[in-house]
This record gives structure tokens, sequence and C-alpha cells, in this order.
């Protein structure tokens, strides 16, 4: 060694400088002291050399040193050694990262033997994929309208604020809105709350620009409502308190998203545009976030304008709400301060509550205040149990169709078990232990699954998209969207892993049963399946039979059940009978102009041929909700305990004559029942005998809520649906227009023939008393019930979509399972018709042994569906708990559909050559 | 255009060129590296950091084997050898090298005429 002289003392240590950054590698010893001791021979002759140039050992070192950092010599190291022949793994000694590499291990291998039997592979995820997408439509419904519905900061912390009024009927407590000047007082004095606003429910209003009119849904909203929902504009501001302080000073308007989008085009100079709502110009400042579309979660609205243009907005009977605390318009919503519980709060809104009813007891008594969870507000009771229930039955049917879908998987599974018994017993053989092996199958089910669950979102997200599509076209934009968010992804993660666990650890278990020795003995080409597995997929098979069943007689139910509610008589007529809702107030029309428009309306319409007859009113039907605080002469008591509630319409001349609404006993209304007059009004039949039961109600007086007169009863008319199709009955008082003046009105036209053929003979003659009135709302009577069953018919749509893809879910795997076991008897097969069984013979052979199957799941399913029947009776209408058509009409399509499966399988078995079937074993 | 042909040479013939220097008699690392350099004229040139990986990555293919060799009077090196299976593949390798110099020469051969 000639430079032995020059290493000075000042050398660093090269074999601990590269055992440092060795480290990290976990290198067996024995391989990393060669590395280390190769590597730092090099070091040291290129150091020597270094210094042989001339450099001070200084330098010398460092540019030694640099060149080992110069490229990533850890990751080369590792790239390189990864290809080297695996140490021997000591027995017993696993730690945590040979655990995971060894879960990586799994993952490829997993996704080697997908690639290896694409068909498999492609039939599985498809399988499970719509079984998924099933479950993540219906789960993204419930997300939308159930679970997440309001789009607003800190939604814990927000309440909703409304009147509660004592009931005569037992069941929930009425929630009304509050009126303003309670809502002021709430707000002023409470000390609960960090912010109270209010809101009224969206109401219709004409908004014009330029010659056309169209109608859109506003709601009047206290100056505070955004800030206190906490929500920011998505462009320019909204309401600033001055503008929320003086009555009509500031016509000023905040635009929802889809308003923006769908009827200004998305425009981006929308902000201090004008537009003209009810004939008012209002300026346009600022346009709410997508996806905020009010409190409602179903329906929403376009706009909203200050409580301060309540006036202008609001329709005729609630123009005084603002000054009039008897006029109920505004839900209050209310931001809790920190520290607040809502039992507090409610205790705090209870005691202003009392004190109001004693300041007030005009217009307050009988009502007290009650809070609820904003996020409860999102849905009415009625609606909230409507849509439980639905979402209930959905959530359990497609949970039904993705345990089909899984079992179909299983079987898929169980038969390559069979096919893979060798490669197990081989890979048992070398040591594997049970439980890695059920690891490693595992890990295949699960990887089929996460893939299944992104093919599956993807088929929920259109199936949504298509379900949306059906909404009805006028009221598209107010309708909500469907809130794709982390709760949906979760979801369907979720229902991906699981569904990979549920179909996946049964055969697993099972394959790593295979006894080694017997296996490898055997040929790999007679490899079958044990009986014990033929049992397991025989069993799955007759539950999906069943299951099949059950939903395919849910959706008949169903069906049959709206057909039923077709034949409902609402209680009028609805053949040959138009509506045209017409808002002449909006145009700005005084009450002298609107009440003879009216009267021209009348006149001129009666004359077009093929109009038979026809009347205005107030109410639409189906719309309808009944109005508290009726009082009845000699009853007043009643109104301090027990409200008397009811439906009230205000009808003009020949209503019921047009309507088809039978007048059972007294007058109907005539031209002498006019201002001036007798006030008088007709109740129908439910309400005379529950208020003057046995005794005659004609001559006996009523009020009506808010009003100090009393009105004698006239007549009494049969009793009609008025708020859903086929209702208990409920009481109902009708008024006169000329003693009841409202400018909200609905016309009716009776017609002699189909109404469509004159709705352009109507609107040409309206035109003509006014062009630039908008007519564009026209409904036919069928079309009435067609909208008042229209989520009934999606339900059953629905219902049927998942009825029919469980069955064709099921057939599929009885196909299989019968394929499968065909080709298993083959030999079996060849030897009977070598033995002189005909063709005949096997085919029938075939199919008795798989139709056995189905007829005991055909059973299984009958049973299940009498018994569900029962649950389900109390939500159907005119149908039985057992209902024949519906079983038997499923059971038909189902065993139809299983012959055909199981056809073709017993075919191909009858064409099997005794020769060849007989050499191949 | 120096350290980027470097660079480009390297990916391409790295393995090419450890093969030919161990055809007539095995070396150690060290020595492998200087003979690059110098008979490429200080053209190309190895870092200790992909130089031994690289014969690593050799070695566990199989086309070359190192020892542990002891001379008198110096420390004990690793030497490496061409197997068997690495003069084929040095042949192989060659012969495409060639193929692939011929083409490129004659494509900028014509483009230049």
């Amino acid at each position: 060694m000639q430079l032995a002289e020059s290493r000075g003392s000042n050398m660093p240590e090269w074999k601990s400088e590269i055992r440092k950054r060795l480290a990290a590698l976990n290198f067996p010893p024995a391989r990393e002291q060669e590395i280390v001791e190769e590597l730092s021979d090099h070091l040291e002759n290129l150091y020597e050399e270094i210094v042989a140039e001339g450099a001070t050992p200084e330098n010398a070192s460092r540019e030694v040193l640099s060149s080992l950092i110069h490229s990533d010599l850890l990751a080369e190291l590792r790239a390189t050694e990864r290809n080297a022949p695996p140490e021997p793994i000591p027995a017993g000694l696993e730690n945590a990262g040979r655990l995971f590499g060894g879960f990586g291990q799994d993952l490829r291998y997993a996704a080697r033997m997908l690639r290896k039997t694409p068909g498999f592979t492609a039939v599985a995820v498809l399988t499970l994929a719509l079984g998924i997408g099933a479950n993540t439509a219906v789960f993204t419904i419930i997300n939308t309208l159930l679970l997440n519905p309001l789009p607003v900061e800190h939604a814990s912390q927000l309440v909703a604020v409304n009147t509660a009024v004592a009931k005569s009927t037992p069941g929930p407590v009425d929630l009304r809105p509050i009126s303003f000047l309670n809502l002021k007082d709430y707000r002023e004095k409470n000390r609960a709350f960090s912010s109270l606003a209010g809101y009224s429910s969206p109401t219709a209003l004409t908004i014009s620009t330029g010659p056309e009119s169209q109608r859109v849904f506003a709601e009047v909203v206290t100056g505070n409502y955004f800030d206190t929902l906490g929500i920011r504009p998505l462009m320019g501001r909204f309401f600033l308190p001055e503008e929320d302080a003086t009555q009509g000073a500031n016509p000023v308007v905040v635009v929802g998203y889809a308003a923006w989008q769908g009827r200004f085009g998305g425009a981006s100079d929308i902000l201090g545009r004008s537009i003209k709502l009810n004939n008012i110009a209002f300026t346009i400042i600022g346009v709410a976030p997508q996806g905020f579309k009010g409190i409602n979660a179903i329906f929403g609205p376009d706009m909203w304008v200050p409580s301060m243009m309540a006036e202008r907005v609001l329709p005729t009977q609630q123009h005084n709400a603002l000054v009039d605390r008897s006029i109920l318009v505004f839900t209050g919503a209310g931001h809790l301060k920190s520290g607040v519980s809502l039992s507090q709060a409610q205790a705090d809104m209870k005691t202003i509550g009392v004190a109001l009813e004693k300041e007030y007891p005009d217009a307050n008594q009988g009502q007290t205040v009650t809070l609820q969870p904003l996020t409860q507000a999102a849905l009415a009771a009625n609606q909230r149990q409507g849509l439980l229930f639905g979402s209930v039955l959905l959530m359990a049917i497609v949970g039904f169709v993705l345990l089909i879908a899984c079992s179909n998987v299983a079987n898929l599974l169980l038969a390559r078990a069979a096919a893979r018994r060798q490669e197990i017993a081989v890979r048992m053989a070398l040591g594997a232990s049970r439980w890695r092996l059920v690891r490693q199958l595992l890990t295949e089910s699960v990887l089929l699954g996460l893939l299944s669950g992104i093919l599956g979102f993807f088929f929920g997200y259109e199936g949504c998209q298509l379900l949306w599509s059906f909404r009805p076209a006028e009221v598209a934009l107010n309708f909500v969207d469907p809130h794709l968010n982390a709760n949906v992804f979760v979801f369907v993660l979720v229902v991906a892993l699981f569904t990979g666990l549920i179909f996946g650890i049964g055969p697993a278990l099972r394959s790593s049963r295979t006894p080694i020795a017997e296996t490898l003995k055997e040929e790999a080409r007679t490899a079958g399946r044990s009986v014990r597995s033929i049992t397991l997929a025989n069993a799955l098979l007759v539950g999906q039979v069943a299951v099949s069943l059950v939903l395919l007689v849910t959706a008949a139910l169903f069906l049959r059940s709206v057909q039923r509610e077709y034949t409902i008589d609402p209680g009028f007529a609805t053949k040959n009978l138009a509506l045209l809702l017409l808002y002449p107030s909006q145009q700005g029309y005084d009450r002298t102009k609107t009440e003879q428009f009216y009267k021209d309306v009348r006149d001129r319409l009666v004359t077009i041929p093929g109009v038979a007859s026809l009347s205005w009113a107030t109410n639409l039907p189906f719309w309808q909700g009944a109005e508290t605080g009726m009082v009845i002469e000699g009853q007043e008591q009643r109104r301090k305990s027990e409200a008397i509630s009811s439906v009230v319409n205000t009808i003009d001349l020949d209503y019921f004559s047009t309507m088809g609404i039978p007048l059972l006993a007294g007058r109907d209304f005539t031209q002498d029942d006019r201002g001036g007059a007798t006030l008088v009004a007709i109740v129908n039949d439910t309400m005379a005998s529950q208020y003057w039961p046995g005794q005659d109600a004609l001559g006996k007086r009523l009020q009506l809520p808010g009003q100090k007169e009393f009105r004698q009863i006239v007549g009494i008319v049969k009793t009609s649906n008025y708020q859903t199709l086929g209702e208990a009955p409920q009481s109902c008082v009708y008024v006169p227009l000329r003693q009841n003046y409202s400018e909200s009105i609905v016309l009716y036209v009776r017609t002699e023939r189909n109404p469509v053929q004159i709705i352009s003979a109507l609107t040409s003659e309206i035109r003509n008393i006014d062009p630039a009135l908008p007519i564009d709302d026209i409904r036919t009577g069928t079309k009435l019930i067609e909208q008042a069953l229209w989520g009934a018919k999606i339900g059953v749509g629905l219902l049927g979509v998942f009825g029919f893809l469980a069955l064709g879910l099921a057939s599929i795997g009885l196909y299989g399972i019968m394929a499968y076991s065909v080709n298993q008897r083959r030999r079996e097969i060849g030897i009977r018709m070598a033995l002189g069984a005909g063709q005949a013979s096997v085919l029938s052979l075939i199919l008795r042994q798989g139709m056995t199957l189905v007829i005991c799941g055909v059973g299984l399913g009958l049973t299940f569906s009498m018994l569900l029947g029962r649950v389900l009776s109390r939500f159907l209408y005119g149908v039985g708990a057992i209902d024949l058509p519906s079983l038997a009409g499923a059971s038909l399509i189902l065993l139809f559909v299983a012959v055909i499966a199981c056809y073709f399988p017993a075919r191909s078995a009858s064409h099997v050559d005794p020769l060849v079937a007989l050499h191949e074993s | 255009m120096g350290g980027n042909m470097d660079q480009e040479w390297k990916k391409g013939s790295a393995e090419l060129l450890i093969l030919s220097l161990l055809e007539d008699q095995p070396r150690h690392g060290y020595d492998i590296g200087k003979l690059i350099e110098s008979r490429s004229g200080g053209k190309l040139r190895f870092h200790t950091a992909s130089l031994y990986p690289l014969l690593y990555r050799l070695e566990s293919r199989g086309w070359i084997q190192g020892r542990w060799i002891e001379k008198p009077n110096h420390r004990r090196r690793r030497y490496y050898r061409l197997t068997s299976q690495g003069e084929k593949t040095l042949a192989r390798q060659r012969q495409s090298w060639r193929e692939f110099i011929g083409a490129v020469s004659r494509i900028t051969g014509v483009e230049h005429a």
C-alpha cells in the first residue's frame, strides 16, 4: 500500500457513513456487511486518488461523500435488491412491515387472478355493480331528501320556530307559521338566539321580462335571513338591514342559482337588472349559491324578496301580513347563541309566547310557540313520514337485490373454487396457513367488490339523473337537486367492502378446508364440486328465487294499489274539466278592475261552443290545507281548548254544477248573495254531521277564521277530496265570492267534450280581454289526478324496476348453476343415454331438477309475501293483505322466466353425445 | 451536449459497457469505473451510487458473478467475472447495438447527404 502514509486521522470512517445510509433498507445483516465493505473499499480508493492529485484531506473527503449522495443510492439499491431471491422467513417472526408487505402481495396476486379470468370478472363485477348501483341511487335520494337537506353552515345550531295550534283531534301538533308582528316581538325579546329570521313558503308570482310573462316562486324573507343561515352570495350581495326597514321602499330581489341559469340564461350581467314581479320593478342584487334552494327539502323558490315588500308579493288574503297578528306567514329560523340548548331556547320563547297571548288575545289565543331543529322543518311531518316509509321500503328492496347479486357471485366463486382446488391444495402443501389462504381469497372478493363499487357508483348516479328527469317539468327548476356528497361516497365504499366480504367469506372458508392429499391425487380435469358445495349453491338459489318473488309481489301490490287509486272518486267530475290559473292582481289590477275581469271572463267564455258552464274558485284541488280558527255559534267555548279546522273555499256562482258536486240540502248561492245582503255559507255533509250531529245544519251560523261576522248556512253539499286523493272526509266551508273578495283564483270550465280541444279558444278569448295576462298554467281534470298520483307512480316505477332487476339477477344465477351442474354431469348423462335414455327423458330430468328448486323458492317466497302483505296492507289502497292477482301474477312471471333459464342447459344436456361424454372421462 | 450525452449513453448502454469490460478478465468495481472513465476520454463517468446498484442488478440476473479475492498487500476486494449467461447476453447486446448504430448512421448519413 503505497499511499498508506497519507491516510490521516481525519479521514472519515467510510463504513459507518455507508451503514448510516443503508439503515433504512433493512437488508439482511450478511448482505449489508458485504455492500458496506465493497462500497467503503471503493470510497477509500477514490479518496486516495483525490488526495494524490493534491487536494486537502478535508476537500477530498467532502468530494468522496458527495459521490454517495449524487444520485439516489437508496432507491437504486432498493430496486436492485427487490429482484434478488428472498431470504427464508424465520418461522414465527412476522413484523408489521412484513404483514403489510404481505397485503400488497395479496392485492397484486388478486389482481392477477381477476385478469386471468376476464369472463368471470366481467359477469361478477356487472352483477354486483347493478346491485350496488340500485343501492347508490336509493341512498342518494334518501341523502338528498332526508339526511342532508340543508346546505347551510352550523346546521345543528339552527332552529325552526313555529306557532303550535291546539287541535281537537289527537295526533301530532299542527305547526303553523308565525305572524310578522309576533316574530318581531320574539326577535326583540328572546335571549336564546344570536339572530332570528323569518321566511314564508314559496308564493307564486308573475315575472315579466319584456312582453312575456312567466310564473315564478318567491319567498318573502326578513333581511337577516341569509346571514342567520350563514349563506354567502355567489354573486352580488344579500339584503342590507336598511333594505328591510321601510314598507315598500326597496324593491330588491335575490335570485336562486337554478333560476339564474334557467330563467336568465346564466347572464353575467344579471346584477342590477330590473325585472317586473307582479307588475312592480325589482332590482336583482345578488345570486344565491348553487345547491341552496331554501329550507324545504323538496321544493324551493326561484327568488327571495325582503319582508318589507310582502304586501306587493303575497296573495291578497295576506296583504296585511306586516300589520295583522292573525295572519300567519313567516316560519322563524333562529341561530342559537353558543351554549344555549334547544330546550333552554324553547323555555325562553314559551315565556314570550305566553306574554304575547295575554297581550293580544284576539290573535294569539290558543296558540303557543314551538321549536325544532331547522333540519326537521325542511320537511313537513306528513311528508317526512311518507318519505321515511318509502325510503325504508326501497332500501330494504335494493338491499335484497344486492343480496341476490352477492349470492350469484358467491355461486360463481364456489364454481371457481372447484376449479382452483388444485392450486389451493398446492399452496397449502407448500406451507401456506389456512388464515393466509382465507386472507388471499377474501382480498380477491374485496377487490371485486371495490371494482363493482366504482361501476355501481356510476350506475347509481345515472339512475338518479334518470329518475330526476321524471320530475314535473313545470317545477323542475324549483325541485331539489340530488346531493352527491361525501355521505354517498362513504356509503358506496362501505357497501362495496361489505359486499366483497359477504359473498367472499363462505367460499373462502370452504376452499380453505380443501383436503390436501386427496385433491392432489385427483386429476385436475375431473375435479368437481363436493356434494356439500352443491347443497350450498342450491340453498342460495332457493333463497334468490324466494326473495325475487317477494320483491315482485311487493311491486305488484303497489301497482294494483295505484291502479285502484285512479278509480278513486274525488267527489267531483274530473272528466271534461279544465282549470286555468289566473292572477289578475299580479298584473296590477285593483279590486274594481279585478271584479270586472271576473265578470267579463264569465260572460264571454260561456258563449264559446263546447263550454257547458264555468265558475271561479280560490282553491285548486289537492292543494288546499285546512284552516284553523273557525267559530261556531253556540260552541264558542270550543275555541279555547280545541280549535275547529276546516277547508275554506271562496267560490263564484255555478261552482257546484261546474264541478259536479251534488247539493244535498238547502240551496246554491245566487245573484242575491252579495255584499250588504245576509252573509251566507254552504258546508259539506262531513261538517254538518260533525258539528251539528242529529240536527239540521241549515240556518246555523259560523264565523270564518280571522273574520268577525257570523255567516248563515244555507246549503249542504257532498264531501269531496280537498287535500289528497282518497283522503279521510274533512270539513269544508264554501263562501260566495261576492261576499268574500279574493284575487288569486282558479277558473273552472266544464266542457261538453275533451277540454283539450277548446283550450285554445278559451285562452284567446281571455287574451282579448287582457293580452298581457299570463295564462301558462292550464290543467285538465285528468291531469289533476295524474299529478296527485305522481309520487305514488314514481314509487311504483322504482319498485317495478328493482323487482325485475332482482328477477333478472336470479334467473342469471339459475341459468349459471344449471349450466354448471349439467356440465358436471355430462358423464352420468352420457351413461344414461348409452343405456337407452332418450333426449326427451334427459331434458325432463334436468328441467325437473331445476324446477324443483324453483318451486321450493316460490313456495318460500309466497309465504314471506303473505306475511309482508300484512305489514304493507295499511299503506295500500283497495288491495288486501293477501292479493291473489298479485301473488299469482308474480309467481307466473317468475316460473316462466325460470323455465327459460333451465331450458337451455337442459337442452344442451339432451344433446350430449354418449360416446364423447364417456370418452372425455 | 456533453453532460446530456453522458446521461443518455449511460441509460442505454451501461449494461453493455460493464459486460464488455468483464469479457477478458474479472475486475473490481473501482477498476470498472476508472476504465470506463479513462477509455471514454473522460466523457463517460459512473458515480458510486449508480455503479454498484447496477453491478448488483447484473449479478442478480445471473450475468456476472462477484467473488471476494484477497491478494497479498491489498485489501480484500470483490471481483466480478462474466458468467456463461452473461457472455450470451453480451453477444446479443453487441449485435443489437451494432444494428442500432448502423441504422442510426444510415439515417443520419442519408439526411446529411
